[in-house]
């Protein structure tokens, strides 16, 4: 090996070559925009106003908020709820995917529909189902004879946002599922062999083989899912626009709302910024948590 | 820099609109013409609201191919959903970069005046000509005395209700006061044709009726001073009415947005909302016989009068702005003057059968507002509405509120029992605090 | 070729009912509740608006199917424009991002260079920014760069949020591939580079589908970014378009909405199910110990 080659050999060289493209992008389209948006969060910078530094104002203004802490509020039980579900879903249609079942690969194929389509066209087509006049569900229950009158979905606090993480749910199981999929087929089939031949019961397979093969792929899933929940903006903003009352308001439309309709630049993005510690906090509770392996160790559990 | 404005030229009362438009007829021949100067090579980007009403747009459209046609200026023009118009807007008065003219709502345009060309000779000229305008035109036009806007009238809105049902609710036309109002929607409801008006996060309908309503009782969100007054026993008033009114509409307004009353009344589920012309054309150019029955057996309505002794209605309002970072401001300037003279905005109200009601008297003489009775309500939206942000100023505090919904949740949360009356008043009074700081 | 051997140990021992309980039922109720709104989509887009709105009638049908609100799609709107921009945006996006994250998951997951740890962290966080806080910073620097209004606009930003996920999702690849493979190669003499491509690589096939698909569908999806650094009709994509120009005021065009809701979502379906046969294909080649 010639002197070059080595030198693009070592670790620290390539890895920094490796990065580069990836790095270049996420710092200057990702990290500076960032510390814009943080730095507008301590102004009160208005739509078409620069805005004058007023340290921490908004802050102490949006603690004392009714609105923003149902927000808060709203987004934990959203994200925790959904995510919850989703897992839970998700591992079940993965194992159920995994199976020998007929038209396999056609079944793959259309379970992952829901995550293709536009979210926000079908946030309209929920939207159209959830309509308190119209509800075809809402029809279908009454002509059963189990309700006397239209259901009210997006219309009750806490309907709208059982219907609203209905929704989520609907858009996200997939997505959990297929990756969950993928994860499955990397177990090598030897191990169930050898699983069985000892003796173990299809639920102790799954315990002691599955999960644990799985749980790099589940941090991470689970972890995006997590953060997509926790920032979803279209789906509400179809949906109910925060409403009713406020009932369906997570943080991220409540920042766009002060923000864009509502010319608060410096209030918005201050919102967005308090996205930040829980996010930090969720990230770091499925990324330690979840992932059981040590970090050097690439082979399946010893 | 503001330019002196003849401002008790402009304060003519608008009341005596009616009256001044026949002398304004021989005037206006008389009336100095004024044109601007195009610069050479000139290109107009628009960006507009997508339409309401198909013929508003078709005709705005041939306005725009005749102005093309007459000055050799292309014009582009896209059209976007109403409420996307506004994020948009405001990303282009931010960088700097954008289309040269934005056909905006409400109060957007006093978001960022400063980045607005001031275009005091041509609101003057029209004004002259046309006019005058009415004060809610003024108000909507001009920022400290800067003309940044060019009103372009408003978006209307009236009762629209069903003849037969109301009829079948013991009212023989439609009430003109607040109590008249109750009994009606209490009538309807026992009758199983309730009424039903949006009450969630929508910004067209709910801003309406719920600054109708709360106007009507002489409460308002803030004083002349701009200071918050809404905490107040007129408040009280309205909001005790706001419950007894909420019960009697179909259920599920909370999660109501825009278009939610169309397709409700539409459809027969309410015969009670209120509304611009766009229900009322939809009915009327549909070919689905019920749709035309429907269009026959409804009709429109001012909204009435409350304890306050006149008329309170609030209603959509669309503007022109032109920014300053547009590299052709005179072809801009000379676009807008062109359609808003007669021969170009007589044709444009006509089309959309007076979906945009005039900011300027004389257009109060447009046949469009007597060729079908139904629409008259709608003639004098402009000079009856008051402006958001009644009975203060304009500016980035009132869209503020407006665009965070402070009436509308105040309303929905009093009228649902969510909170109590006087809970959904301190709210409401400390979110408005927190803009109109 | 397919897998056929029985994943589960005891499978033989399953009797059919068995399998009905555990397996075909819970799967049918999962594909219906999954499907039914793409059915209602569909049923809709071909429903004339008169039925659409009467409350009478079997909804679950259409008395009178019209192609009306496919034509007013097609010829009443830039929607094939905005098809051709939203696929190449997504192709772009998707192929930029994943280069750059296969590169960043290797250097971070098995080059382990000084800083790894750090960098992986950072990667991670870096998905911690909503784009609804981004917008308008990103906004300003696309206006500067003088890519405002084009596609470069949107093809620069998604990155932005594909990288984070992608490289994560590759992570957890790579991580699943038995280090001894490596070692052994890098004693036999190989380049990092040879492992990179003749061996980490074809292991990796169904992640990087995996991470493909997720970034394209992303891609296609979004709509905030779309939405603010397109102003111009003839470069929006199709969700933003779909949105903002078949609402009309406050008339909700539902039949024209779904009509181009379902045929947005047509050449994302062609491709998945191209994918999907590929991805069930290519598992095969698992690693043997």
């Amino acid at each position: 090996m010639s002197a070059v080659s080595r030198f693009f050999d070592n670790r620290n060289v390539l890895g920094l070559l490796f990065m580069l493209p990836a790095g270049a992008l996420l710092l200057f389209f990702l990290t500076y925009p960032l510390g814009l948006g943080v730095w507008l969060g301590f102004t009160d910078a208005k739509i078409g106003r620069v805005g004058e530094w007023i340290g921490i104002e908004n802050y102490e203004y949006l603690v004392t908020d009714s609105v923003f802490r149902l927000s808060v509020f709203n987004t934990f039980v959203y994200t925790v709820i959904a995510s919850v579900i989703k897992f839970a879903l998700g591992l079940w249609l993965a194992l159920l995917l995994n199976k020998n079942i007929p038209f396999k690969s056609f079944v793959r194929a259309i379970v992952l529909l829901p995550f293709i389509v536009p979210t926000v066209l079908s946030a309209i087509a929920f939207w159209w189902i959830y309509d308190a006049q119209f509800s075809i569900v809402s029809w279908v229950l009454v002509k059963m004879g189990l309700i006397d009158q239209y259901i009210n979905f997006l219309g009750e606090p806490n309907l709208a946002r059982m219907s609203t993480i209905i929704a989520n749910i609907w858009r996200g199981v997939p997505f959990v599922a297929i990756c969950l999929l993928a994860g499955l087929q990397t177990i090598p089939p030897s191990m169930y062999e050898a699983a069985s031949i000892d003796g173990a019961s299809p639920f102790q397979q799954f315990r002691h083989v599955t999960l644990p093969m799985l749980s790099p792929i589940i941090a991470v899933v689970m972890t995006f899912s997590v953060l997509f929940t926790f920032t979803d903006f279209q789906l509400i903003w179809v949906l109910t626009r925060g409403g009713p009352i406020n009932a369906t308001h997570l943080m991220a439309t409540l920042s766009f709302q002060r923000a864009i309709p509502g010319g608060a630049l410096g209030e918005g993005a201050a919102i967005a910024t308090a996205m930040i510690p829980f996010l930090l906090a969720a990230i770091l509770f499925s990324y330690f948590g979840l992932q059981r392996r040590r970090w050097q160790q690439g082979g399946g559990d010893k | 820099m503001t330019r002196i404005t003849r401002r008790h030229f402009l304060q003519a009362s608008a009341a005596a609109g009616a009256a001044l438009s026949a002398p304004m007829l021989a005037r206006e021949s008389m009336a100095q013409e004024l044109s601007f100067k195009p610069e050479p090579g000139a290109k107009l980007r628009v960006l507009r609201w997508k339409r309401f009403v198909q013929g508003d747009e078709d005709q705005w459209l041939a306005n725009t191919k005749k102005f093309t046609e007459k000055t050799g200026i292309e014009v582009t023009t896209d059209a976007e959903n109403w409420e996307d118009v506004r994020p948009k807007a405001a990303v282009a008065a931010n960088i700097g970069n954008g289309p040269d003219i934005i056909l905006s709502t409400n109060d957007d345009p006093h978001q960022y005046p400063d980045k607005l060309l001031e275009i005091g000779d041509l609101c003057e000229y029209l004004g002259k000509k046309y006019g005058p305008w009415y004060p809610s035109a003024l108000a909507y036009g001009k920022s400290g005395g800067r003309w940044i806007a060019l009103p372009l009238g408003s978006g209307g809105n009236c009762m629209n209700y069903r003849e037969s049902h109301m009829k079948a609710a013991g009212f023989k036309e439609f009430p003109k006061d607040t109590d008249g109002f109750l009994k009606l929607c209490q009538g309807l409801k026992k009758n199983g044709t309730p009424a039903g008006f949006a009450l969630g996060n929508a910004t067209g309908d709910a801003n309406g009726w719920c600054h109708w309503l709360v106007w009507a009782f002489g409460a308002k969100l803030v004083d002349e001073s701009n200071k918050v007054a809404i905490n107040s026993k007129e408040t009280v008033a309205a909001l005790e009415y706001a419950k007894e009114l909420y019960p009697t509409f179909i259920p599920g307004t909370l999660s109501w947005l825009d278009p939610n009353n169309n397709k409700a009344f539409l459809s027969g589920e309410i015969s009670l909302t209120s509304n611009g012309i766009s229900i009322y054309y939809a009915a009327k150019t549909s070919n689905d016989p019920k749709m035309q029955e429907i269009a026959k057996d409804m009709n429109h309505a001012v909204f009435p009068v409350g304890p306050v002794g006149h008329p309170t209605m609030s209603a959509l309002f669309f503007t022109c702005v032109i920014f300053k970072f547009t590299k052709y401001p005179n072809a801009a300037k000379e676009y807008l003057r062109f359609m808003m003279e007669k021969e170009q905005y007589e044709e444009w109200q006509k089309a959309s059968i007076g979906f945009v009601t005039q900011p300027l008297t004389f257009y109060e003489r447009n046949p469009v507002w007597t060729v079908d009775p139904k629409h008259t309500p709608f003639k004098f939206s402009c000079k009856n509405m008051l402006a958001n942000g009644y009975a203060g100023t304009m500016g980035t505090a009132s869209a503020g509120c407006m665009a965070d919904f402070v009436v509308v949740n105040m309303i929905a949360e009093a009228a649902s029992g969510n909170l109590s009356v006087k809970e959904a008043i301190e709210k409401a009074e400390k979110r408005a605090k927190r803009y109109y700081r | 070729m397919a897998s056929t051997e029985p994943r589960e140990g005891m499978h033989y021992l399953e009797s059919l009912p068995r399998r009905w309980v555990t397996v075909y039922i819970p799967l049918l109720v999962f594909l219906f509740v999954l499907l039914f709104p793409f059915y209602w989509m569909v049923i809709t887009s071909f429903k004339p608006n008169a039925e659409l709105l009467s409350t009478g009638g079997n909804p679950f049908w259409v008395d009178e199917p019209t192609l009306d609100h496919f034509r007013k799609l097609f010829l009443g709107t830039s929607y094939p424009k905005w098809m051709w921009n939203t696929i190449i945006v997504s192709v772009s996006a998707t192929f930029v991002s994943l280069a750059a994250s296969v590169f960043a998951a290797y250097a971070i997951e098995r080059l382990r260079f000084k800083g790894s740890r750090q960098t992986g962290l950072a990667i991670f966080l870096a998905y911690l920014i909503p784009p609804s806080i981004l917008f308008i910073p990103l906004a300003m620097m696309v206006f500067q760069i003088g890519i405002f209004d084009t596609r470069w606009a949107l093809i620069l930003t998604y990155p932005t949020f594909l990288i984070p996920f992608c490289t994560w999702l590759l992570m957890g690849y790579f991580r699943s591939i038995p280090f001894e493979l490596e070692e052994c190669a890098l004693i036999d003499g190989a380049t990092r580079w040879q492992i990179l491509t003749k061996i980490i690589l074809p292991l990796a096939v169904p992640g990087l589908i995996s991470a493909g698909i997720f970034a394209f569908t992303l891609s296609w999806n979004e709509f905030l970014y779309a939405l603010t650094f397109i102003s111009a009709s003839e470069n929006k994509t199709v969700p933003v378009g779909v949105i903002t120009e078949l609402v009309e005021g406050d008339v909700y065009h539902w039949g024209a909405l779904m009509a181009g809701a379902l045929v947005g979502s047509l050449p994302v379906a062609i491709m998945y199910s191209f994918f999907v046969e590929y991805y069930v294909a290519g598992m095969t080649g698992a690693v043997k110990e």
